[in-house]
C-alpha cells in the first residue's frame, strides 16, 4: 500500500497561513486522483454489513498481486446517500458505483474491476423508470441532480482522519478569517449570503449572530445535535461522516460573536457521532487548529461535548440549555431569547449541526456565492433525509426551490410497486402533510409554510396510497404525546384528548363531531402552548384534516379503512378474476387463512385472516382487494 | 426611568419597564384568572390560564401575562372572543382531569365551560407545580415535578416517602385545588399527595399540656440560611399556647413585684 497519510506526525501551526503549506505537503504525499475504494459505513450500510464488506477489501487488497500498478487506497468513509441500496462500495478516480456489495462479491471486484478494469453489471444501479443499469455515480438521476455543498465531503474522507479532511480544504475558511478578516466581516457575509438556520425555524443566522454579540457577558456557542424527528439523519450523517465541517463552523461562529466556548449538544442515540467528533475535536487541538491559541493568533475556542439523554424536547432550545446546565431538559417560560440569556443566562449563540457545516463553504468563497444558490427568500441548499414508500432512499441535498415533484420522482426515484403517490410528511412531528395537488410546488421555507407544513430540519416521509392519514396523524400525535415535557396544560392535556379522539376513529369508534374537536383543539394548542413543540404539536392533525377531510369522514361515518390499514376496519378479499392463481399468497400467509388450486383464483378465509398485509404487499396481480 | 404607555382593554395606563402585564392589570383592577401563580414565587407561565393578546408595534401576539415583561409601548387585551375560548378549552381540560375541583368549577361556570366533553380522569393535581416551586424556596426541596409529557406529576425523589420534608405545609397552603393533605395523626405528621404518602415528619411534644406541636425540624439548616453559627440552647419543649402562657405569667410576677 502507499504511505499511510496516518503515518505522517502531527505538526502544531503557529500562523493561519502554515494550513496552505501543510496542506499542499499532504497532497504532495496523496495524489488526490490516486485509486481509492471507498466503503460506506454510515448508519444505513453498517446494518446491512458494510463493515464485513470493508475488511474483505482491505484483506483482497492486499493479497491481490498489483504487477507494478498503483495499489488502491481502502477506505471506511460516510454515508454516501443511497442507503437503501447499501452496502456502497465507490471505486475512485473513475466513479464506479456498487450497490448492495456482499463479502462474497469482493474478489470478483479486485479481479474484474480493480486490475482488469471490467464492470459488474448485477452491482450496477438499476433505474427504475428506463430499467437502465448505471455503473458510475454521476449517471445516477440521485446523485446527478443533487447539488452537494454540505455534504460535499462525505463519503469521499476518512471521518477519523483530520488530514483526509484538510486535504478536501478543511479549515481553510478559519484560517482565512483569522487572517484577513474583523468578526463584524464574518457576520456581514453571513448575512449577505442569506444563511437561514437548518433546525427548522429558518431565522437569519447571520442576524441571530448579530444579536448575540451585542449582549455583553461570556458568550457561548452550542451545536444542536439533539436530531430526534422520525425518519431523521441528516445531521447524524454529517457528524458522522465529516465531522470538521460542524467543528470548522463553530469555531468560525465563535471568532464572529467572540467566545471561547463551545458545546455539542449530541443526542444520546448517536455514539459513533460521538466518537468522531472527539477524535476530531482531538486531532485539531493537536494541530492547533482549535484550543487555546489557534493557529497562533491568540485565538482561543475549546469544545465539549455533552450527551443528551434521549428527550425529543431537548431539541427545542431552552429545553436544551436547561439539560446543557444539567437541569431537568423542559422549555425554559422565558420571552427572552437565548442569544440575551441562555446558557448560565449568559448570551449563547444556538444553532443547527447543518447551519454550522455551511457557514466554513460561505467565509471561503462569500456570501454572494451562495446567495446564487436557492430562492430569493431562502437561500443555499439543504439536505434532506428522503424515506418512506420511495424507490431511493437516502440522504439529499438540494438547492432550494427544487419543486416536490423533482424530489420524489427524479431524485427519489418514484413510488414502489405500482402504488400512487398520496402525499409528502416533511418537517417531522411538527410538520404536515403535503397532498398530491401541491406536487409543483418549490421546496423552501415560505411555501412549505404557505401549504400548512415546515420545512423543519429536513425530514421527508413519502406516503403511498397504502398510507392512512388518520393512522399518520395518531402515530405523530402519539410519538408527542410521549415526548411532550408535560409543564403546559394545553400541550399535555390537548394532546392526550387527541390521542384518545384518534385512537377512539382508528377503532372504528367515531363519533359525528370528532373532526371539529380535533380542529378546536389543533388550533387552541397553536395560540396557547409554550414552546416550539407545543405550538406545532397540532400540525399533523391539522395537515391531515385540511387535505384528507374524507378520509376522516369516512372512517366515522362509514366505519372503513380506505387504506387498508386500521385493522377493525377493513377485510381482504380476493378479486378472482385478477387473480392468477401464482400461490404466492398462499405460501405466504402465516394463518393458512387463503386456499386454492394452482392456476386458479384463490379464495380468503375472513375469518382467519389476521390483516398482517403479506398477501397484499406481495400480490404482484393486485387481486387481493380492501372492502 | 422611562415610563410605558400602555393600552389596557382600551383604557390608557402606564407602567415600568420590565414589569410584567398581569402586575399592570393588577394595579389597574383588571382580573385575570390563575392557577399557577403566586406573587411570593417567579411565574412559570404552565397553566397557560392568564393568556392576554398584546400588541406591540404591528406585530400582535398571545402571551402570557405573568411572565411576559413589557418593554415598549403596547396594547394589551385581556377578554378577546379568542382568549375567551382558549381559557374555556383549559378549564374544560382540567376539568376532565380534576372533576371534583371546586376552584375550576366557579371558573367553569365563568367561562361557561362544557364539562362533560371529555372523559373523566379522575386525578386530583392540575400539576401546575406550585408545590414544587414554593417547596424549594420555602421548605426541604422535597417535591419536584417528575416523569415527561402526560406521565408528569408531583412527586418526591424516587417515589419514596421523603427524608427531608420539615412539614412546613407550604405546599398545603398553596396547591390552588386543595390536593395535598396534611394531618397530625399522635406524634407525627403526615403529607399525603396522590393519595400516597409523601412524608412523616415527627411532631414536638409539650411538657406542660401533655400534647404533640409542630414538627422537630434539624435546625442547622435553617440556621446556615440564617447565617447563624450556633443553635440557640433549646427551649424547654413547650407548644406555642404554654409557650405564651408560661410567658404571661413570667410577665405578671415581674410588675407585681414592682407594684
Amino acid at each position: 500500500m502507499t504511505e499511510s497519510i496516518n503515518t505522517i506526525p502531527f505538526s502544531r501551526m503557529f500562523k493561519p497561513k502554515e494550513l496552505e503549506g501543510y496542506r499542499k505537503n499532504l497532497l504532495s504525499k496523496n495524489d488526490p486522483d490516486s485509486p481509492k475504494i471507498l466503503i460506506c459505513c454510515g448508519p444505513g450500510c453498517q446494518p446491512s454489513g458494510s463493515i464485513e464488506v470493508a475488511e474483505e477489501i482491505k484483506k483482497a487488497v492486499i493479497e491481490a498481486g498489483w504487477n507494478g500498478k498503483v495499489i488502491p487506497q481502502v477506505k471506511m468513509t460516510g454515508c454516501h446517500g443511497l442507503c437503501s441500496k447499501g452496502p456502497l462500495v465507490t471505486i475512485e478516480p473513475e466513479g464506479i458505483f456498487y450497490q448492495k456489495v456482499k463479502p462474497k462479491d469482493v474478489p470478483e471486484i479486485v479481479e474484474k474491476t480493480l486490475l482488469n478494469g471490467e464492470l459488474i453489471k448485477r452491482l450496477e444501479y438499476k433505474n427504475p423508470a428506463t430499467k437502465q443499469t448505471h455503473s458510475h455515480t454521476k449517471d445516477i438521476p440521485f446523485y446527478g441532480r443533487q447539488t452537494r455543498l454540505v455534504l460535499k465531503n462525505i463519503g469521499h474522507i476518512d471521518p477519523f482522519d483530520i488530514n483526509d479532511a484538510i486535504m478536501r480544504g478543511a479549515y481553510s475558511g478559519l484560517a482565512k478569517a483569522l487572517s484577513e478578516m474583523m468578526p463584524g466581516q464574518i457576520i456581514n457575509e453571513i448575512k449577505a449570503s442569506g444563511l437561514r438556520g437548518r433546525g427548522g425555524a429558518g431565522f437569519s443566522t447571520g442576524v441571530k449572530w448579530e444579536s448575540c454579540a451585542s449582549y455583553p457577558g461570556t458568550r457561548y456557542i452550542i451545536c444542536n445535535a439533539d436530531e430526534g424527528d422520525p425518519g431523521a439523519f441528516m445531521d447524524r450523517a454529517l457528524l458522522e461522516g465529516d465531522p470538521h465541517s460542524v467543528l470548522e463552523g463553530m469555531a468560525l461562529a465563535a471568532l464572529a460573536i467572540g467566545s471561547e466556548r463551545g458545546y455539542l449538544y449530541v443526542r444520546l442515540e448517536y455514539p459513533l457521532a460521538v466518537k468522531t467528533l472527539t477524535q476530531g475535536i482531538r486531532q485539531a487541538e493537536e494541530l492547533g487548529l482549535l484550543g487555546k491559541n489557534i493557529m497562533g493568533t491568540g485565538f482561543n475556542f475549546e469544545l465539549s461535548i455533552s450527551r443528551g439523554a434521549g428527550a425529543f424536547v431537548c431539541g427545542e432550545s431552552s429545553a436544551l440549555m436547561s439539560s446543557l446546565e444539567g437541569k431537568v431538559g423542559r422549555p425554559r417560560p422565558k420571552y427572552i431569547r437565548s442569544v440575551e440569556k441562555g446558557f448560565q443566562d449568559s448570551p449563547s449563540n444556538l444553532n443547527n449541526v447543518e447551519t454550522y457545516a455551511n457557514i466554513a463553504d460561505i467565509i471561503l468563497n462569500g456570501g454572494k456565492w451562495y446567495k446564487d444558490f436557492g430562492t430569493e427568500e431562502s437561500a443555499g441548499t439543504k439536505v434532506f433525509s428522503l424515506t418512506g414508500n420511495i424507490y431511493n432512499i437516502g440522504l439529499v441535498e438540494v438547492p432550494m426551490g427544487v419543486s416536490l415533484r423533482e424530489m420524489v420522482y427524479e431524485i427519489g426515484g418514484g413510488i414502489p410497486k405500482k402504488r400512487e403517490f398520496k402525499a409528502v410528511q416533511t418537517g417531522g412531528p411538527s410538520g404536515g402533510c403535503i397532498p398530491k395537488q401541491f406536487l409543483d410546488i418549490p421546496v423552501a421555507f415560505g411555501s412549505l409554510a404557505k401549504v400548512g407544513s415546515i420545512m423543519g430540519s429536513g425530514g421527508m416521509i413519502v406516503l403511498d396510497e397504502d398510507s392512512c392519514m388518520v393512522e399518520i396523524a395518531r402515530y405523530f400525535t402519539h410519538f408527542l404525546v410521549e415526548e411532550s415535557c408535560g409543564q403546559c396544560t394545553p400541550c399535555r392535556e390537548g394532546l392526550i384528548r387527541m390521542l384518545e379522539i384518534l385512537n377512539r376513529i382508528t377503532k372504528g369508534e367515531g363519533q359525528d363531531g370528532d373532526i371539529d374537536t380535533l380542529e378546536e383543539l389543533g388550533h387552541f394548542m397553536t395560540d396557547f402552548s409554550l414552546c416550539g413543540l407545543g405550538t406545532s404539536a397540532g400540525n399533523p392533525v391539522l395537515s391531515t384534516i385540511k387535505y384528507f377531510r374524507e378520509e376522516y369522514e369516512v372512517h366515522i361515518q362509514n366505519k372503513k379503512c380506505p387504506a387498508g390499514v386500521c385493522k377493525p376496519l377493513f377485510n381482504y378479499s380476493i378479486d378472482a378474476n385478477e387473480c392468477t392463481g401464482c400461490g404466492k399468497c398462499r405460501l405466504r400467509c402465516p394463518v393458512n387463512a387463503i386456499t386454492g388450486e394452482k392456476k386458479k383464483p384463490h379464495t380468503m378465509d375472513r375469518d382467519l385472516c389476521i390483516k398482517c398485509q403479506e398477501c397484499y404487499k406481495n400480490c404482484d396481480f393486485r387481486a387481493i382487494m380492501i372492502i | 426611568m422611562k415610563t410605558l404607555k400602555i393600552i389596557l382593554n382600551g383604557k390608557e395606563t402606564t407602567a415600568k419597564p420590565d414589569q410584567t402585564i398581569l402586575e399592570v392589570a393588577t394595579e389597574n383592577g383588571v382580573f385575570i384568572p390563575t392557577l399557577c401563580h403566586s406573587t411570593a414565587l417567579e411565574p412559570a407561565a404552565m397553566c397557560r390560564l392568564c393568556m392576554v393578546e398584546l400588541t406591540e408595534g404591528r406585530r400582535s401576539k398571545f402571551v402570557t401575562s405573568c411572565n411576559y415583561p413589557l418593554r415598549q409601548d403596547a396594547e394589551i387585551k385581556t377578554d378577546t372572543e379568542v382568549i375567551r375560548h382558549g381559557r374555556k378549552m383549559i378549564i374544560e381540560l382540567l376539568m376532565a382531569r380534576c372533576p371534583d375541583s371546586e376552584e375550576l368549577k366557579k371558573l367553569a361556570g365563568e367561562y361557561s365551560a362544557n364539562i362533560t366533553r371529555f372523559a373523566p380522569l379522575n386525578d386530583d393535581c392540575v400539576v401546575c407545580g406550585l408545590c414544587a416551586r414554593v417547596c424549594e424556596k420555602v421548605g426541604g426541596k422535597t417535591l419536584t415535578l417528575s416523569g415527561r409529557g402526560v406521565h408528569i406529576k408531583v412527586n418526591t425523589a424516587f417515589g419514596e416517602a421523603s427524608p427531608y420534608c420539615i412539614g412546613c405545609g407550604a405546599c398545603v397552603q398553596i396547591c390552588p385545588v386543595n390536593a395535598i393533605k396534611i394531618e397530625d395523626i399522635e406524634s407525627e405528621r403526615v403529607i399525603t399527595i396522590h393519595g400516597r404518602e409523601a412524608a412523616r415528619i415527627k411532631l414536638n411534644h409539650c411538657d406542660v399540656c401533655d400534647k404533640y406541636y409542630g414538627p422537630v425540624i434539624d435546625l442547622t439548616k435553617v440556621m446556615e440560611r440564617l447565617g447563624e453559627k450556633t443553635i440557640p440552647p433549646p427551649n424547654l419543649n413547650l407548644c406555642p399556647g404554654c409557650a405564651r402562657q408560661k410567658l404571661g405569667k413570667r410577665i405578671a410576677d415581674r410588675y407585681y413585684d414592682v407594684y
